[in-house]
């Protein structure tokens, strides 16, 4: 029996997480009140013609420098039920380790040939796939020596469905030490990708991510 | 058959920060005011028209730059744009009720409608936050001006000082007549406002 809400974690070394978490336990909804909290959300994103292989910035353009891999999967919710037509908004680091974000202001290069965003459609069966540059793991904390591992960010909206996660990679050396893998525990498992070979395909190797939405939510309107 | 019960349920993919760099790039100037439909069409939301102008402020007074922003609610009449409700009178078709936007500063300004009354409710915002540091935190705002606030069952269920914590207040109209709301959103620490939490239920 729980009579209160979550307690969020701070993340370890993580300086943002400390500034920004609620110290106050979350607070239990009200049954009755329970139901507007369930954002239901419209399709309304587009995607152009390219934008699932961010390996090249448009069709016509060279391949960006690194290791290209195609990560699919398949998305559904905690009962199984696949989540079709729903949005994946995806961003990356380039095989360096940067962003083409306005924000980021680190000195490693930018390479003139990767955009890192792209967004892709579930199909009907909640399968989605998309290819991009092998991200580049970057030093997040210099003063302390800790490092970003190589992930790739996710964000799900579709219906009742809303999700943002990253996606890491097997048997990095920087995975144990990141501050939200630390919390995730053992669960952490769940957000790695698991490898596949791609022989007939122009891509160097793939990364099979299956994404579970949890929550209670997309079940008002199943 | 759908597996049903707690044990059966598949494990979720466990959410993680979204991390400063959100892509800007995806930015949807419609989900940013749901005060107009799209372009070069006659329609018009139902409602009045509202700007809620917000502060992220985290643990420290500073504001908290780079979070994304997610709104919900229902419509003028009081109904949520959700299958549930398919084929209510009450939708409203130019409305959909869902917004979002990512804040550079950690400042917001959100154009909406004022929502109506649901069975039982003050009229209400769901805030969803994405920010660096974490990974989501909800709440819900309410307007101090409107009608039902003392009734409403979410805000009974707080004591009177965190009930202040979520009450947008009335600040004086925009050029254009719509009515202007302001909020401080305090993410931790001293002030900080309540937080909801979706995934446990009362007693489970």
């Amino acid at each position: 029996m729980s009579n209160s809400g979550r307690q969020l974690e701070i993340g370890l070394t993580d300086n943002t997480s400390d500034q920004r978490t609620p110290r106050n336990r979350l607070r239990l909804i009200p049954e009755i009140v329970r139901e507007s909290f369930a954002p239901c959300i419209p399709q309304r994103g587009l995607s152009r013609q390219n934008e699932w292989d961010l390996t090249r910035i448009a069709a016509d353009l060279p391949r960006a420098e690194g290791v290209a891999i195609e990560v699919s999967g398949k998305l559904q919710n905690e009962r199984g039920t696949p989540i079709s037509n729903a949005m994946l908004e995806i961003w990356n680091a380039n095989h360096f380790g940067r962003y083409r974000h306005i924000e980021d202001h680190s000195d490693i290069p930018l390479d003139e040939h990767f955009l890192g965003t792209g967004r892709v459609f579930t199909d009907i069966e909640g399968n989605y796939t998309f290819w991009t540059i092998s991200p580049g793991a970057y030093l997040a904390r210099p003063d302390i020596g800790r490092w970003r591992p190589k992930h790739i960010h996710l964000s799900v909206s579709g219906g009742g469905s809303r999700l943002i996660t990253q996606m890491y990679f097997p048997d990095e050396p920087n995975n144990a030490s990141d501050p939200m893998a630390i919390l995730m525990g053992d669960d952490f498992e769940r957000n790695v990708g698991k490898p596949y070979e791609t022989p007939k395909i122009d891509v160097d190797s793939g990364l099979r991510f299956d994404i579970i939405v949890g929550g209670r939510n997309a079940v008002y309107f199943e | 058959m759908k597996p049903n019960t707690q044990s059966d349920l598949l494990k979720p993919t466990n959410e993680d920060t979204v991390g400063p760099y959100f892509p800007i790039n995806f930015s949807d100037p419609l989900l940013e005011d749901l005060s107009r439909f799209e372009s070069g069409i006659t329609a018009q939301p139902q409602g009045d028209p509202i700007i809620l102008k917000g502060r992220l402020i985290d643990r420290f007074g500073e504001l908290a730059n780079g979070t994304l922003v997610e709104f919900w609610q229902a419509n003028a009449k009081g109904v949520y744009r959700s299958p549930k409700h398919e084929g209510n009178s009450d939708i409203d078709p130019w409305f959909w009720g869902y917004g979002r936007l990512r804040t550079e500063s950690g400042e917001f300004e959100f154009k909406t409608i004022m929502p109506g009354p649901c069975a039982g409710r003050a009229p209400n915002i769901t805030i969803t936050l994405f920010s660096d540091g974490i990974s989501r935190i909800v709440t819900q705002i309410f307007f101090a001006d409107q009608a039902g606030n003392a009734s409403d069952p979410l805000l009974q269920s707080l004591s009177h000082e965190d009930r202040a914590k979520l009450s947008a207040r009335h600040e004086g109209e925009s050029d254009c007549g719509s009515k202007i709301y302001t909020i401080d959103i305090v993410m931790a620490g001293e002030n900080e406002i309540p937080f909801f939490d979706d995934l446990i239920r009362e007693g489970e």
